[in-house]
């Protein structure tokens, strides 16, 4: 009776309070993820097997000079760039737009923009395969003969294959950030826009100094997403090229290259070296861009 | 202002989600013709809006509904897999995010880089070991294989971190001053205060369980225990293209996930909004 | 109230899907994304993973006969389909794992070697033994390695022939019987063109059938003698040169869609937009699905050759059939998989429903099929694809698969040919062809 009471007092204390909270993360960190990433960082100095393992040293890291590695690289970045290019002011634009008190039937608007989020990346990567598809009757090539344009095809050559996939990235993800977006207006207080007016600024330069800078924590949500949602791309351009072969690897991204060597080819040592590289390259992105904007910062 | 510029403003803001909308909804306006159009027409004459009314009929549907494949096996899998892990999902994060928003302890810091690294790794990252442990774990082949490891979802510690932290402490003092122990202020003050939240996370969660792909594609491997996106992706084959259930059932697959986002969308930008999201 | 009423509408949702999917259970046996045979009682259950539906039938009907005639060592099959390249990586997956692996699985030839590589499969010589005398070799050993072990075991023979569009050829007036070589071959698409301005045949940038067929015939193959990629040489550059000079004169194309197994190429091929196409027999089942309009209207004949005289017969594509390491009933599985894939039996029922060229050769000569006027495939083509077979007898060479074979296949039918013939079409052939071999991992 005693020692259930200890335990109990240990268990309410407020010391321990705050590790009872974080057990189910920790819990499923230590069941699931401890083991798998140090293994994976493992067996990226091993040339694996089946069960059978050996050192390698550094020999799986030489995928660093693989030109077709450096080209994956490539896309995962220029897709990270781009994508957050796009995903950031066109959703802001379009939430300030909608937010505008002459906006009428914003729910429905709303409901609209959001839905292609709802679909899954197989059906949205069925779809646009076939919109995109080179036959003359295909929605796009159809679309483009009304300009007068011939037939393209587009996805096997690199700057189309492109435009399909941030098309795709947009079509998919503006609803979900401009949802960010329209909460985080509801937070800027309506009598700065009200001094705004007074001093006489116009729509632009309230939507400058006033809308963009309070959206600045939303902003930095948002980009801490789409980094890493850009560098992790990988299913939409399988989905889209049904199956993870994009031509002249235009559409191979760092965990489509990943999942080629470990999953496809069988080098599980180099897949792993590549998950190392991919980690380090968004925890050091993500941590630098996090210390900027103050997450870690110890609140007053 | 005059009423004449308003109105114009009006108008024109109109105009421009309008045709937003039309291009947002147009790729699935297209699925939708599709689904009326024999798969073979599709073959020949690519994805666009001619279709040939005459002919247009709904065997593509009957097809699906007939029950001569497993669409609604899967359809069930994916729906129990949804409520049970948005349900768990929600519940623990909110544990999780609420340790973190509300408590100083020592290795906070040190604990929440390590919800940063799980939120940064790709499942293919980790693929071959995880799937190990759940070979081990015996759960192959079934919905916990499927839910257990993702269920804290970091995304959603690190948004409910985001929105506790909005509310002040002094709160939880005088709870505490009350005789409220640290679980009670959880359960008793805090979950009430959350629930737009959960609105918003609830959508969020739904719709990753209801679409995610590769992980439960690696964990089940039996025809009873696949999930939609899973099954659908089955029908695409190299050789043969079941295009005629893989069109109707990709129209159907988005419903249920579109009732439950309509339903809750009201509280979907309360929910973001009263917390906020504070980077 | 309102919440409450969604929550009714979502509880009834489930509870109607729940309801379908349980009465569905008996059903969603008959699927064609899974499959079993009749059940016997005491059979031992093995599953088997494939990533083609039409091959579920095959392997069920295939576990019915077995079972006819084995009554002492009875089989419950459970055969799953899957879309081919998430279910070779799950199959990877669970080999690199050692857990949750099928007792057999088909492996399509591109992914062959990522398997055979780190020995996941187990030799299947004894059980293959029996059949020796009755089939082609060759298209068993090439799912082997160089101690003499065979790993794997086809469909079909998968000879490659050429299939001409008759409409277009007697329009432009000529006989696909005169054409011997690939010069002859030019020559008359320069007159389909001419007379017709369609071009001759196409080529893939996602694929490699017509560039590999070029290349067997020289005795060339993608893999040196130990395994590693060979694609730099000589032989190579000379077939890419020759395809490009056909492309610059217009009478080949790029493949719409990129491979020939595209929607966009059956749309293209089925509304007579070329003339011709070299694939493998069992492309014939292509033909009969996928190209209603063209009934009656293709003729098969063999592949053109370099020089006069040369053996016009190689082999192409296909998949190996494999018994996983980690199977509890070895013995069981190779006997199985032997009888299903090289018996009388089994051979037939792949040329009667599949469109397999058959890889057991008594079959060639068995009137029974290759007169018979109701099969399908036979009734299609105007020519009889048996005569080519008896024609080019059995010494045919296949592609070596070996080595790192899976890893150049990746390599060449993602870059190497996108290069060659659609995006770098004027940089040297040897040179694109060395910076390719440079990159392959292996």
């Amino acid at each position: 009776m005693k020692k259930q009471g200890i335990f109990k007092r240990f268990i309410y204390s407020k010391k321990v309070a705050p590790y009872v909270f974080i057990a189910p993360f920790l819990i499923t960190f230590a069941l699931f993820f401890a083991y798998s990433i140090v293994s994976m960082i493992i067996m990226s100095f091993q040339k694996v097997s089946g069960p059978n393992t050996s050192f390698v040293g550094l020999e799986n890291y030489k995928i660093l000079t693989n030109a077709v590695f450096i080209k994956s690289l490539k896309n995962s970045a220029f897709y990270t760039v781009v994508t957050c290019a796009l995903m950031i002011p066109i959703p802001m634009l379009m939430a300030a737009l909608l937010n505008s008190k002459y906006m009428k039937g914003r729910a429905a608007f709303r409901s609209i923009l959001f839905i292609p989020a709802l679909t899954s990346v197989v059906v949205s990567g069925v779809v646009f395969r076939l919109m995109f598809g080179e036959l003359e009757g295909s929605f796009m090539n159809r679309l483009i003969a009304l300009f007068g344009a011939g037939p393209i095809v587009w996805l096997r050559k690199p700057v189309t294959v492109w435009i399909t996939l941030f098309f795709l990235c947009l079509w998919r993800w503006t609803g979900v950030n401009m949802m960010y977006y329209l909460s985080g207006l509801q937070q800027i207080p309506e009598d700065l826009y009200e001094s705004a007016d007074i001093d006489g600024a116009s729509t632009w330069q309230r939507f400058r100094y006033v809308t963009i800078p309070l959206l600045k924590p939303t902003t930095v949500y948002v980009l801490t997403i789409s980094i890493f949602g850009g560098m992790a791309m990988f299913s939409e351009s399988f989905m889209l090229f049904n199956g993870n072969k994009s031509p002249n690897n235009v559409g191979t991204t760092l965990v489509g290259m990943l999942y080629r060597m470990g999953f496809e080819q069988n080098n599980i040592g180099i897949a792993s070296a590549i998950g190392v590289i991919f980690l380090a390259i968004v925890l050091l992105i993500n941590v630098v861009q996090l210390f900027f904007n103050g997450t870690f910062r110890k609140e007053r | 202002m005059n009423k004449a510029k308003s109105r114009t403003r009006t108008t024109l803001l109109m105009i421009f989600f309008i045709i937003v909308a039309v291009i947002t909804l147009l790729p699935l306006a297209l699925l939708a013709c599709a689904s009326l159009r024999p798969g073979v027409e599709l073959m020949r004459n690519g994805l666009n809006f001619n279709i040939d009314w005459a002919n247009a009929n709904f065997d593509e549907y009957r097809l699906l509904f007939s029950g001569e494949n497993a669409y609604f096996t899967w359809y069930k899998n994916s729906l129990v897999i949804t409520v049970v892990q948005v349900a768990l999902a929600l519940f623990l994060s909110a544990c999780v995010g609420y340790g973190f928003a509300m408590y100083d302890f020592k290795g906070k810091n040190f604990f929440f880089m390590l919800v940063l690294l799980v939120m940064m790794v790709p499942t293919e990252v980790i693929l071959l070991p995880l799937y190990r442990l759940i070979v081990n774990m015996k759960l192959m082949n079934t919905m916990w294989g499927i839910i257990l490891p993702y269920i804290v979802v970091p995304m959603l510690v690190f948004f409910f971190r985001q929105y506790l932290s909005g509310i002040p402490k002094d709160f939880l003092e005088a709870a505490r001053v009350d005789g409220c122990s640290e679980y009670g202020i959880f359960v008793k003050i805090m979950l009430p205060l959350m629930k737009p939240s959960f609105a918003a996370m609830g959508i969020y969660q739904g719709m990753q369980s209801w679409n995610n792909f590769l992980w439960p594609m690696i964990v089940t491997n039996s025809i009873d225990k696949i999930t939609l996106p899973v099954g659908l992706q089955s029908l695409i084959t190299p050789y043969g293209n079941n295009y005629d259930i893989l069109i109707a059932g990709s129209c159907f697959a988005i419903i249920p996930i579109l009732i439950l986002f309509i339903c809750f969308q009201r509280y979907f930008i309360e929910g973001m909004t009263a917390g906020g999201v504070k980077g | 109230m309102k919440r409450k009423v969604i929550a009714g509408v979502l509880a009834s949702a489930m509870a109607m899907s729940m309801a379908a999917g349980t009465g569905m259970t008996a059903a969603a046996e008959e699927a064609s994304t899974q499959g079993t045979n009749t059940f016997v009682d005491g059979g031992t259950e093995m599953s088997f993973w494939t990533f083609q539906e039409l091959h579920v039938g095959f392997w069920t009907s295939m576990a019915d006969v077995w079972n006819e005639q084995n009554p002492d060592r009875p089989i419950n099959l459970t055969v799953t389909t899957g879309e081919s390249h998430s279910l070779h990586s799950k199959l990877l997956i669970a080999c690199q794992a050692g857990e949750g692996t099928p007792d057999m699985a088909d492996i399509e030839i591109g992914y062959y070697g990522s398997f055979l590589k780190d020995d996941y499969l187990l030799p299947i010589n004894d059980a293959v033994e029996p059949y020796k005398d009755d089939v082609v070799m060759s298209r068993v050993d090439m799912y082997g390695d160089k101690d003499g072990n065979e790993y794997g075991v086809d469909f079909h023979l998968g000879a490659s022939v050429c299939y001409y569009n008759m409409d277009i050829m007697n329009e432009a007036g000529v006989d696909p019987a005169d054409i011997v070589t690939w010069d002859d071959y030019v020559e008359a698409g320069k007159t389909v063109l001419e007379k017709t301005g369609k071009p001759m045949c196409a080529v893939e940038t996602a694929d490699l059938f017509l560039p590999q067929l070029m290349m067997l015939e020289k005795g060339a193959q993608y893999v040196d003698e130990d395994g590693n990629p060979n694609i730099a040489t000589e032989e190579h550059a000379e077939v890419i040169d020759y395809i490009r000079n056909m492309i610059d004169l217009g009478i080949c194309e790029v493949a719409p869609g990129g491979g020939f197994h595209t929607e966009e190429w059956y749309g293209h091929l089925n509304g007579g937009g070329v003339a011709s196409i070299a694939m493998p027999l069992w492309y014939m089942g292509r033909f009969t699905d996928y190209m209603p309009d063209l009934n009656q209207k293709m003729a098969i004949y063999p592949i053109p050759v370099w020089n006069e005289g040369d053996t016009r017969e190689v082999l192409q594509g296909g998949t190996g059939t494999s018994v996983i390491k980690y199977t509890e009933n070895a013995d069981l599985a190779k006997d199985f998989l032997a009888f299903a894939k090289l018996s009388k039996e089994g051979c037939t029922y792949e040329w009667n429903e599949l469109g397999f060229d058959p890889i057991r050769t008594e079959l060639w000569d068995d009137p029974e099929i290759t007169e018979n006027k109701d099969n399908k495939f036979l009734s299609y083509f105007t020519t009889n694809p048996f005569d080519i077979l008896k024609a080019n007898g059995t010494d045919l060479t296949a592609p070596d698969i070996s080595g790192s074979y899976s890893a150049t296949y990746s390599t060449l039918v993602s870059t190497t040919y996108s290069n060659a013939f659609e995006i770098s079409t004027d940089q040297d052939a040897m040179e694109l062809l060395q910076g390719e071999q440079d990159s392959i991992i292996y």
